[in-house]
């Protein structure tokens, strides 16, 4: 007789948007270091989408608590075993990133820029931490599901990459930057974070068996398979491939995959408290 | 640290009068609560934030039809490897030098992380203090030379409070009398410190299978998987990562020169 932590919608929520905030971020600094000058525009999206990101990640944490004018009691301890612990300790860092590299957005000097891709290496780590962590704090849980799976933490990762990706792409189309290759780019990035994403999960729910039932049968699989697999990864690969050329297909792929990202934290979450 | 104490509780010994249950809701100020119908004369069904010892009824089928009437004083097990303690993010959940774990209701924050790495699902969150809740064994008691509440109240020493070292070579010999008399499933529960989770500082002697009481046959530390998952998502933002880099990498030049 197992207890539930009653996390629910604002966990669902923060699962979400520390995910596409850390996979932002992580492909912003790709982009910055590895890419063209041209890629500069997605570097700067990802950078700039991170921020607000974060700072609603630190409210809907603060806010979940029981007592929230305790928050400030999780950086009293550091259990570097323990990711509630790390992982509040890890947002506050990477944070602290995504404000700096945001506010060397805005500089167009060479030093600045410089120094801004040398800085987003460091923070591009826990960029990847904090998209990954919610799943391994699930995933060491004594509760069904959770507890049994040893992929949540890569498979939340992959899935912060996609809509993190997403997001970026999703802006640059609304704000009508397409016309350069990075747009292409970060979509080429996208596709193969979907795919890693969609082999992660056939591998999760191999290992799992029957222990991923609260997901794959019942009240929540329609959504896990309808919402998730068919409208969140294999549509909008499907839509990415046959409509390369044409950018409206591409973007609402785009947001395809953001739903996706979506019912992912949500069936996850609530499947187990339900 | 001191010497470790414990509780074992002895359910053959157990008349199911509940004293232990409402002296714990006493001495600890714990409020009233709807009932909960269980078909028992059980109430609760489960632990609670104003629950901190219940005791279970259960009827089990015996082979001859007839069924047997198993009473058992449940409670927080003060586990040798806690997983509420690991998960505590605010140092909150601590150890006291007797051995026992206990929440500083002064420090928690309500994150509920204990909540889901009990593997007994002791730990409940209190929406009112916005704190998690469990058996403190009395801890303003056995700092002040006095048992737990529970065990003070039980009148035919089912619950027994002393130093661990010396109540789990009593409770072995009360499983050797008791299976002398014919309760071949008599079995401790968490006596061992070389078993499951260290072993547990509120252990039971119970006359069925584990399972029987709702306990699970062999609890695990919740985290026990954080490196090998933690290296797997490593694994996972290799992939991403290399997948990014194929896409923005500038063929025929070094990175991104202006």
């Amino acid at each position: 007789m197992l207890k539930t932590p009653d996390w629910e919608m604002m966990i669902v929520w923060y699962f979400f948007l520390g995910g596409i905030a850390g996979g932002a971020y992580f492909t912003a600094a790709i982009a910055d270091n590895f890419g063209g000058a041209r890629d500069r525009a997605v570097a700067k999206v990802g950078y700039l989408l991170s921020l607000p990101l974060t700072l609603a990640c630190g409210i809907l944490l603060i806010a979940d608590l029981g007592a929230p004018l305790r928050f400030l009691n999780m950086l009293g301890a550091f259990k570097f075993w323990n990711p509630m612990s790390i992982g509040a300790w890890g947002l506050g860092v990477f944070g602290l990133f995504s404000f700096v590299s945001s506010v060397l957005c805005f500089s167009a000097s060479e030093q600045m820029v410089g120094l801004r891709r040398k800085l987003s290496l460091v923070g591009s780590i826990f960029g990847f931490f904090l998209a990954a962590y919610t799943g391994v704090l699930l995933s060491n849980t004594t509760l069904p599901f959770w507890g049994d799976s040893r992929l949540m933490g890569a498979l939340f990762l992959a899935s912060g990459a996609s809509t993190g990706m997403a997001a970026i792409s999703l802006i640059m189309f609304l704000s009508g930057t397409t016309a350069g290759e990075g747009w292409g780019k970060v979509k080429k990035a996208d596709r193969y974070s979907m795919l890693i994403e969609l082999v992660l999960l056939a591998v999760f729910l191999g290992l799992l068996g029957s222990a991923a039932r609260p997901i794959t049968s019942g009240q929540f699989a329609p959504l896990f398979w309808g919402g998730l697999v068919g409208v969140g990864l294999v549509i909008p690969l499907v839509l990415d491939f046959v409509g390369q050329r044409m950018k409206a297909v591409a973007a609402i792929a785009a947001v395809l995959v953001l739903v996706g990202g979506f019912v992912l934290r949500y069936v996850v979450l609530m499947s187990v408290q339900a | 640290m001191a010497r470790t104490l414990a509780m074992f509780t002895d359910t053959s010994l157990c008349i199911g009068c509940r004293a232990c249950q409402v002296a714990c809701k006493q001495w600890n100020e714990l409020g009233m609560e709807v009932p909960q119908w269980t078909g028992t004369y059980q109430n609760q069904v489960h632990f609670t934030d104003q629950t901190f010892r219940l005791v279970r009824f259960i009827e089990e089928p015996k082979p001859t039809g007839e069924l047997a009437w198993l009473l058992m004083s449940d409670v927080c097990k003060h586990c040798a490897q806690a997983g509420c303690l690991e998960a505590c993010p605010t140092g909150a959940i601590y150890r006291t030098q007797y051995g026992t774990v206990d929440i500083n209701q002064d420090t928690c924050n309500g994150c509920r992380y204990c909540v889901s790495s009990c593997p007994f699902g002791v730990v409940a969150f209190n929406e009112s203090t916005g704190t998690a809740k469990k058996c403190t064994f009395c801890n303003d008691r056995i700092h002040n030379g006095l048992g737990p509440a529970c065990a003070k109240a039980c009148p035919t020493e089912s619950i027994q409070f002393g130093f661990r070292d010396e109540l789990v070579p009593k409770a072995q010999k009360r499983v050797e009398t008791l299976k002398g008399m014919g309760f071949k499933e008599a079995q401790l529960y968490g006596a061992d410190s070389n078993g499951f989770l260290g072993g547990l500082n509120a252990f039971f002697l119970l006359l069925s299978k584990p399972g029987t009481y709702a306990l699970p046959d062999a609890p695990k530390l919740p985290q026990r998987n954080v490196v090998a998952d933690s290296l797997l998502s490593i694994g996972s933002a290799v992939l991403v990562g290399l997948g990014a880099l194929l896409a923005f990498r500038e063929r025929g030049q070094g990175g991104g020169d202006a």
